[in-house]
């Protein structure tokens, strides 16, 4: 990456803190809503650290609700920041790695995982990332060599591995008949609320340098953007950072999966709306769509939790049920 | 000398803190197979599924009960008390502000991960794997042993034996034993096969079930289904009324089948049967009165 005017280093900065203080802001909602109506007084003196008489209202705020909210800002942000990055290497607005199969195919992973009854980590993670390894070879051989950077072929054949994936995972749902059968259908719908502190902790080391190695190649994308003759002249081996692109990304998504099931439209909404509010900078848009990614899954977690009055939607049902009226009513914004 | 003496007085020591640590809480082994610490007198109990709220308050231990499931609607006073999900999507934060000092959940039922997170919040989780008829009344034994309610426990199965063995007895009068093909839900078309709770109560009622073979809940297409002949059809939902009756005459097109030719296809309350608690065997003598219908006129 190369940050060579202080100007665009000090957009970064601003824009950066400014969504970080969203994201603050979201969390703390976040921690403090839930099922069991807890009081602000009690709640402050949780957050900041007092001992307090009743461990319980501890327990809930620190051990149930706050690695829930680490683990819906870490998807969230994994999940807009893979749509943004495959959105600039196939120059396609509609590229989002759920789209394309990638999700897809780590699910046949996890869901094979579940099945021979591994532990969630890491049998059940590797199988998933085995998945969606094998779906990303799977795209790269049917548009290899040169149709790679059509775009057309790969979106198109992401599309049909989706759909192939899609029906194996219908059909290993249906060969299933105990109770794991529950367990697959909700984690499919999307399922934050069984992690605990320590697997969070486990995502983070994995999703974090990913987060770090995709900034660093913000610039690269800016570049591949103009075009791949472009991209030539200024000396960036294209063949190079898409294969590292892809491959970090798969490995961000397929972590995810495997903890939270398939979370779609993120990956959509955020980038476009970061893109429509910032400009097309991916110096700034990988931050932001980290930051934005973040709060809007703590966001639709939060009405996942509140909203119902007996239990919880999956958080996938509020994703894109939030997500696609708010994409179409931008885009019509964004046409007039 | 002196270590002759600490030979004999550490273990003195041992014992001495075991027991007391043991006058406040036991270990017991659960039928997963953990082992769990839990409370002499557990005093905040939350059930995971409804079979065990029936239990607990067929043990007249109901009072002790904070929370329950959703679907916990046997008795009538288990209806009150706070719900905390579904038993395949439990709120984990809802349990937890219960402060529980026991919860009580279902191997096959529960997710594992809650069962887990409970235990890693120190809430002590025994999970219970009734798979028979035997298991069941092991079940209420164990819990009986749980909650000080050991007498009542033996009761309770001294009573649910007298009733099985008046069943058998029954039953061993009958001449013929029809097959019986039980449909569980409405679509897919699902049996219960082998090694099932309604496979047993299906034998034990002088019937024979017509969808044993390797699965357990085997899926029919109506083809097999027509082509197995069924005596008896049952049907067991949640939902009823319009429902069963449209089913009742989708079936009614094929008097091939036997059990259309001589209408008897019956609906029972799913309730009755899906849940391993002491109210299984009011399905049982339903189950015997739809199976053998000619031992209770002869009675009359």
């Amino acid at each position: 990456m190369s940050i060579r005017s202080p100007f665009i280093l000090r957009r970064i900065i601003t824009i950066s803190l400014l969504l970080l203080f969203v994201l603050i802001v979201v969390m703390l909602a976040g921690v403090s809503m839930g099922s069991t109506k807890i009081g602000l007084k009690m709640l402050l003196q949780s957050l900041l650290g007092e001992k307090m008489a009743d461990t319980m209202l501890d327990t809930i705020v620190w051990q149930i609700r706050f690695p829930r909210v680490l683990l819906a800002g870490l998807v969230g942000a994994t999940l807009s920041l893979g749509g943004l990055v495959f959105q600039a290497i196939l120059r396609n607005p509609l590229a989002e790695p759920y789209i394309l199969g990638i999700s897809g195919g780590s699910a046949i992973g996890a869901i094979i995982g579940i099945l021979s009854g591994l532990s969630r980590f890491p049998g059940v993670s590797l199988t998933a990332f085995a998945g969606s390894l094998a779906t990303l070879f799977l795209l790269l051989i049917m548009s290899s060599g040169k149709s790679l950077l059509k775009k057309n072929t790969l979106l198109l054949s992401g599309v049909m591995v989706n759909a192939f994936c899609s029906a194996i995972i219908m059909f290993l749902v249906s060969m299933t008949y105990d109770a794991r059968l529950h367990n697959i259908i909700f984690w499919l719908m999307g399922d934050l609320s069984m992690c605990d502190i320590n697997q969070v902790g486990i995502l983070a080391l994995m999703l974090l340098p990913c987060f770090i190695i995709l900034f660093c190649y913000s610039h690269s994308m800016n570049i591949i953007l103009m075009g791949n003759e472009m991209a030539q002249t200024m000396g960036i081996n294209i063949r190079r950072v898409t294969a590292v692109l892809l491959i970090v990304t798969s490995f961000m998504v397929s972590a995810t999966v495997c903890y939270c099931g398939l979370l779609g439209f993120v990956g959509l909404v955020i980038p476009h709306l970061l893109r429509l509010v910032f400009g097309s900078d991916h110096r700034i848009l990988v931050p932001a769509s980290i930051l934005g990614g973040g709060s809007y899954m703590i966001i639709c977690d939060l009405l996942a939790r509140v909203l119902p009055q007996q239990g919880e939607v999956p958080v996938g049902v509020v994703t894109a049920m939030v997500g696609a009226p708010l994409f179409i009513y931008l885009l019509k914004r964004s046409k007039q | 000398m002196k270590k002759r003496c600490l030979i004999l007085v550490v273990p003195v020591l041992i014992c001495f803190f075991i027991t007391q640590a043991q006058s406040n809480e036991r270990c017991v082994t659960d039928q997963a197979g953990r082992i769990v610490s839990l409370p002499d007198k557990p005093e905040r109990i939350v059930s995971l599924a409804p079979n065990i709220t029936e239990i607990i308050f067929a043990l007249a231990r109901g009072h002790l009960l904070k929370g329950v499931t959703t679907f916990s609607d046997f008795p009538v006073e288990a209806k009150k008390i706070y719900k905390v999900g579904s038993y395949v999507k439990l709120d984990l934060e809802r349990i937890v502000s219960l402060n529980p000092d026991l919860c009580i959940a279902v191997k096959d039922g529960n997710p594992k991960d809650v069962v887990d997170r409970l235990e890693s919040l120190g809430i002590p989780v025994y999970a219970v794997d009734p798979k028979s008829l035997d298991g069941l009344m092991q079940t209420i034994f164990e819990v009986g042993e749980l909650l000080n309610a050991g007498d009542r426990a033996e009761t309770l199965i001294h009573n649910m034996r007298l009733r099985i063995q008046r069943i058998k007895f029954l039953v061993a009068k009958a001449e013929s034993t029809p097959r019986v093909f039980w449909q569980i839900g409405i679509s897919p078309i699902i049996s219960a096969g082998s090694n099932t709770f309604i496979n047993e109560l299906i034998t034990l009622a002088g019937g024979k079930n017509i969808a044993c073979g390797t699965s357990r809940y085997p899926r029919f297409s109506r083809e097999q289904v027509l082509s197995l002949a069924p005596d008896v059809f049952i049907i067991t939902s949640m939902e009823k009324g319009v429902v069963f009756d449209e089913l009742k005459a989708d079936w009614g097109l094929w008097p091939e089948m036997p059990a259309v030719r001589n209408n008897r296809i019956f609906l029972v309350d799913s309730n009755l049967f899906d849940r391993p608690s002491p109210r299984i065997l009011d399905g049982l003598e339903l189950l015997v009165e739809l199976i053998h219908p000619e031992l209770f006129k002869e009675k009359h």
